[in-house]
């Protein structure tokens, strides 16, 4: 079963985000690394609810793009998440640390994915062309891709 | 302002059609506890709020249900996607098809159009909060309704990981409402 508890070990190693190890400033440490954070709908600790025997989905790329597209995923989200959180925490200096590092990943895998790949965002659509509709939209499933 | 990035916050790639989960479904588009009601109901609450704080955390929970309501329209429109006008009429849908064809429309899960009663805006600080908060919850309680209603693991992962952002938001808002109340309002 996709679901159950055996599931927590996915294989992590595969899309290790570089610079997302803070075991070094533990101290405060009640967020996950952003896959982990990502698949789970939760980047804190200690607030995950699972419901019944489920968990939740192993997300598994089958080629480069579809790995990037999952970090960008990752970062987009677990900047979503302490941004959440930094609204009610501002002072929380070491998550604002994290919160500014994932800002940085998340745009330099941005532009590499736009380099590679075509636009994900207007302001990358400047090209010799109008590529802007050349990227797959998210909603279509483009010959069965989970992260286009 | 809003600018838009060509990913959705979860990937959603269904590959097996399921007409009667389709039609389940739409209501967390459309419906009273739909991501839609609660995108436009922090939006509308957002003007009102007193500080920085719940300026912030009203806009930014709007704007991340939004992206949610695309991630339920893109499941809906995947889980029709090749059905026939037949497949539509067996599975009960024979009125959604000759309203909107496969648009993706919305309504509850008995057709009942959207409506913006669903907003629930009262200006009130402490009682839009906890507004917010009940919205967050009756929204989980339907995410686990739906999930009681599946085996597709397509659809299963997507619905748990829009199940725990309720959590998560249930907990931003309350932690808000709590440094409001600290606050006397």
């Amino acid at each position: 079963m996709l679901f159950d508890n055996t599931d927590f070990d996915y294989e992590l190693s595969l899309f290790k985000i570089p610079g997302s190890d803070f075991s070094n400033t533990t101290k405060n440490a009640q967020f996950l690394e952003p896959l982990e954070a990502f698949i789970r709908g939760n980047s804190e600790k200690n607030t995950y609810v699972p419901y019944k025997k489920y968990t939740y989905l192993k997300l598994k790329p089958e080629n480069e793009k579809e790995d990037l597209m999952l970090k960008l995923m990752a970062y987009s989200f677990i900047i979503n998440d302490l941004n959440l959180y930094l609204d009610l925490n501002p002072n929380d200096m070491i998550t604002f640390e994290k919160f500014k590092k994932y800002i940085n990943e998340y745009n330099k895998l941005e532009m590499d994915i736009a380099n590679k790949y075509g636009p994900l965002c207007l302001k990358e659509t400047t090209k010799n062309n109008y590529d802007w509709l050349k990227n797959p939209w998210p909603w279509d499933k483009m010959g069965g891709s989970y992260y286009v | 302002m809003f600018k838009y990035v060509k990913h959705l916050n979860y990937p959603v790639n269904i590959q097996k059609k399921d007409l009667k989960m389709a039609k389940s479904l739409l209501t967390q588009f459309g419906g009273a506890n739909s991501e839609l009601a609660a995108s436009l109901r922090y939006f509308s609450q957002k003007f009102t709020m007193p500080d920085e704080k719940g300026k912030a955390l009203l806009n930014d929970i709007a704007t991340e249900e939004l992206g949610h309501c695309e991630m339920i329209c893109t499941m809906v429109s995947q889980l029709v996607k090749d059905a026939t006008v037949e497949e539509l009429k067996e599975a009960g849908l024979d009125g959604m098809y000759a309203e909107h064809k496969k648009g993706v429309y919305p309504t509850d899960a008995n057709g009942v159009p959207f409506t913006a009663t669903y907003f629930a805006v009262t200006g009130d600080v402490i009682a839009d909060l906890y507004e917010d908060m009940a919205a967050e919850q009756k929204a989980r309680a339907v995410y686990e309704n739906l999930i009681d209603m599946t085996t597709d693991e397509d659809v299963l992962g997507v619905l748990l990981f829009l199940r725990q952002r309720e959590i998560v938001h249930f907990n931003r808002f309350k932690q808000l409402k709590d440094y409001y109340q600290e606050k006397g309002y």
